[in-house]
């Protein structure tokens, strides 16, 4: 990764022919310096992107005309590289055939010209890619348009240059192919502002998925696929009881090299079959030392501690919210209908189809891995604590991810991975064994939720005390010492409801457990939504309301967005208008979360003892619908996600001992249990809104809201059947 | 410790005679493919016959690779997902999964398509394609697979 750089262009290595223009996404204060560094030094694939960019994301045109578009954000089923290849196929009129998309190189450039604008970090997560880079990337398109006119010009002057579509500049005198003008159009300073496209021909259509045809004919390279030459093969094992590190381990195993990585040991072998083995059989030779305190890693400890929390007079919560001029709790003593409910929800396991993997070539003077990541920001700092090399000497390259779900940001597996190649220097591929990825998650938070409401005679709500128990993410990665930092994500779906609502109070309680937490697809809103949620419906049924009508009059002039997917879920699901079928029922929640707004409707059937979802009900506004087909996919799959969650879901401790091993008792939903989902994407030219965690919240109270209508009984504990197992279909 | 025994065994994968040299001829097929002749198209899920993420077609008929002794394989035609685009019912089926825009992340659909060009071997049509299959899917493509078999 050295050599001098010419800065404003660059003719890649492998790909000779074929031209780059570095482009300021970022409008920052130096927009001139479109440095690109030299090509990777490695043996390996992936020299067709001039890493180090200081600025801006790549459009790579090729001598036929190609369009390349490299982008920052993780492919991780969402359809991003799609989303984003639609925005710059409408501001430079590109025929959809003509653009491919590819992850860039995460390099130590900085400013990180991939890093998303909305965290200025390299991220994927919370919903915010398209959000992100719906302006940044557009306005880097249209900088690139307008350098391509300039070169026109300056090939061929005469004015009037506009595009064409398939990729040309035309002023109705003289046609270029943007091939003909890259080489020089590159030279040329960036415009400091442009005029971004008002046409609508590529955004909001529904085009196929760039990357769907790789992924029908096995050609589609997951991190799992990755092949070096020279490489060995390793597997992992880590302590049963969570939080336990090698106390002392055999040096070897079956023939099989093994390294102490800490907290677990990694096994080198010439397969993965034969890592995991050995893996496996070495489980009774790894003599680790336990945490001291296997009470805070035991669920029924756990659970016990929130209980007490929950209820407890003397701690003292953290007030995320307060709005109103009277204490809720005085509130609620003048209220004619009250509700106290108490929502419990398990620790949950991400169970990406993709296990954890990592592959990773350390020398002394570099280091690269190609990784399943959806935290490029946080794999420098990571390798380079491990490698000691400055961050210029390091690459990272982001496959396909096998599903990220929010476990694919966290370091352990790209750390472990380091640690083996610096040690036996040799290349190597790190792949986890599915029951080791389930044991060791950092799994979603388990909460325990206490909500008091209460409504007076007019039948306005005029109290709701919430207080949130549940270990933090934030406070459980805190390094520093003393320091207890806060954790509004806790809350998230909680706070700033939407609701008229005259007096509330939003707590915290930390629950002071140690199970390894993480970030799952909704995050906070996957707990909270179910607890709000569900506590509207129990008020709507004591208020003797129907719930989408109490929603409805609790919805101000202030939230127009929320109200509009509401009356349009009522709408799709005929709630208002039709009976459900004999022997169903329905239930309905909302959200505005991600910076969008949905409305769910589930419509069950069955007993008390075993229930079908046979359809569900969407509508959302997610603003502009860049792919409205990617935004139902994504909806159906948030749909099935959560209702894994809600009917299965759950990671129980026994001092520290995880229960869950396999599918074989994490069940998960299977193709027969599929509810047929409906999607209504409520037209908006709003800025877009998150869409991957928008589906996930509202399944859950959906579909217990739906339970209590049709059983009577309410449920307030997750998940709906615990202990369900699954075996071969 | 044990001393690998290396034996060397013949695969026809997708019509072509692949030669495996393997120290243990348990070793599951799926890591044969994918660690040794280099055909990554068929995935680990979960090693236990469940998600379905590794189904090859072994004579024709779905298996899964992650628990068939790769001895077991020999002599017989094997196709994994990257044989498909020459396979008229693999041909057949990977249009309807673009057709219906299937895949979301993508790591299950091999074995997805696996299943179901097996079914189509097996004379299953439309509906009764999808009801052979129970492979695990955690994106939630579970709707859009049940649109893409109705017309196979």
């Amino acid at each position: 990764m050295s050599g001098s750089v010419d800065r404003r262009a660059v003719l890649t290595g492998a790909a000779a022919t074929a031209l780059v223009i570095p482009v300021a996404v970022v409008a920052t204060r130096n927009a001139a310096t479109l440095a690109v560094a030299s090509t990777s030094g490695t043996a390996t694939a992936s020299t067709t992107q001039p890493p180090g960019a200081a600025l801006g994301a790549y459009l790579q045109i090729d001598s036929a005309n190609n369009v390349k578009l490299f982008i920052g954000p993780s492919e991780m089923g969402q359809g991003i590289m799609t989303g984003l290849g639609q925005l710059v196929a409408e501001e430079l009129m590109l025929n959809w055939s003509q653009l491919s998309v590819e992850h860039a190189t995460a390099t130590a450039a900085s400013p990180n010209p991939f890093a998303n604008p909305m965290f200025g970090a390299q991220i994927t997560g919370g919903s915010t890619s398209i959000r992100g880079w719906y302006i940044p990337l557009r306005t880097a398109a249209a900088k690139a348009r307008d350098m391509l006119f300039a070169a026109a010009e300056a090939a061929t002057p005469g004015g009037g240059w506009q595009l064409a579509s398939g990729g040309k500049v035309t002023n109705g005198v003289t046609t270029f192919n943007f091939s003909d003008l890259v080489a020089a159009a590159a030279k040329l300073t960036p415009p400091s502002s442009v005029t971004l496209a008002t046409t609508r021909n590529v955004i909001g259509k529904r085009l196929h998925r760039t990357d769907i045809p790789a992924k029908v004919d096995g050609s589609a390279v997951f991190g799992i696929d990755v092949q070096i030459p020279g490489m060995v093969f390793a597997s992992v094992i880590h302590c049963p009881t969570s939080g336990g590190i090698v106390a002392s381990m055999p040096s070897s195993q079956n023939g099989a090299t093994l390294i102490n990585l800490g907290d677990a040991v990694g096994v080198i072998a010439t397969n993965t079959w034969s890592a995991m083995n050995a893996a496996q059989s070495l489980a009774s030779a790894i003599k680790w030392t336990l945490p001291t305190n296997l009470a805070s890693r035991d669920s029924v400890q756990i659970l016990a501690t929130a209980q007490s929390l929950l209820t407890s007079t003397t701690v003292t919560p953290r007030i995320y919210e307060s709005v109103g001029g009277i204490d809720p709790a005085a509130a609620l003593g003048q209220a004619t209908t009250k509700i106290d409910a108490t929502y419990n929800l398990p620790y949950l396991a991400h169970a990406c189809m993709e296990v954890l993997n990592c592959t990773a070539v350390v020398t002394p003077t570099s280091a690269e891995i190609w990784a399943p990541t959806q935290g490029q920001a946080m794999c420098f700092p990571t390798i380079m604590g491990i490698t000691g090399l400055p961050a210029s000497a390091i690459s990272v390259h982001t496959t396909y991810l096998g599903g990220g779900l929010g476990r694919k940001i966290e370091q352990d597996y790209i750390s472990q991975a380091v640690k083996i190649a610096k040690q036996i220097g040799k290349p190597v591929k790190l792949v986890w064994s599915r029951k080791q990825d389930f044991q060791n998650d950092k799994y979603r938070p388990c909460a325990s939720i206490r909500v008091q409401a209460g409504a007076d005679a007019a039948g306005n709500i005029t109290a709701l005390l919430y207080r949130n128990v549940s270990p933090s993410i934030n406070i459980q990665r805190n390094t520093t010492p003393g320091n207890n930092p806060e954790d509004t994500g806790a809350v998230a779906g909680a706070v700033g409801l939407p609701y008229a609502i005259a007096n509330r109070r939003i707590e915290f309680v930390p629950n002071p457990a140690d199970i390894p937490l993480g970030y799952w697809r909704s995050v906070g809103e996957s707990y909270n939504t179910f607890a709000v949620e569900s506590a509207i419906d129990e008020l709507a049924l004591a208020m003797g309301k129907d719930p989408v009508a109490l929603r409805r009059s609790l919805l101000t002039s202030a939230n127009p967005r929320l109200l509009g997917v509401l009356n349009a879920v009522d709408k799709l699901s005929g709630w208002s208008t039709t009976a459900p079928p004999k022997g169903s029922a329905r239930g309905v929640a909302i959200l505005s979360g991600f910076g969008s707004y949905i409305g769910l409707v589930a419509e069950i059937s069955g007993s008390a003892t075993s229930i079908r979802v046979n359809k569900m009900f969407c509508a959302i506004d997610c603003g502009v619908a860049i792919n409205p087909d990617s935004i139902e996919a994504q909806v159906q799959g948030g749909i099935a996600h959560g209702l894994s969650a809600a009917l299965w879901g759950q990671v129980t401790f026994a001092s520290g001992i995880p229960n869950v091993t396999n599918f074989s008792n994490y069940r998960v939903l299977r193709r027969a249990e599929m509810p047929a989902v409906s999607v209504a994407i409520v037209p908006s030219t709003e800025a877009p809104g998150g869409v991957g965690e928008t589906g996930v919240p509202c399944v859950a109270p959906a579909v217990a809201n739906a339970f209590a209508k049709l059983t009577g009984v309410r449920v307030r504990t997750l998940p709906f059947f615990p202990g369900a197992t699954m075996s071969d279909g | 410790m044990m001393v690998p025994v290396s034996t060397t065994l013949t695969l026809n994968v997708n019509g072509v005679n692949r030669t495996a040299t393997v120290s243990d001829t348990g070793m599951p097929l799926l890591w044969v493919l994918r660690d040794i002749l280099g055909l990554t198209g068929t995935k680990y899920g979960c090693g236990i016959e469940i998600c379905g993420a590794c189904t090859v077609l072994v004579n024709g008929q779905a298996e899964k690779s992650c628990v068939m002794d790769v001895g077991s394989a020999v002599g017989k035609p094997i196709m994994t997902v990257e044989g498909l685009a020459v396979d008229p019912d693999g041909q057949k089926a990977q249009a309807a999964w673009i057709a219906n825009q299937v895949p979301q992340c993508g790591y299950c659909q091999p074995g997805m398509l696996m299943v179901t060009v097996g079914a189509m071997k097996a004379g299953h049509h439309g509906a009764s394609i999808g009801s052979e299959n129970s492979n695990v899917c955690v994106c939630g493509t579970y709707q859009r697979i049940n649109q893409a078999v109705q017309g196979l």
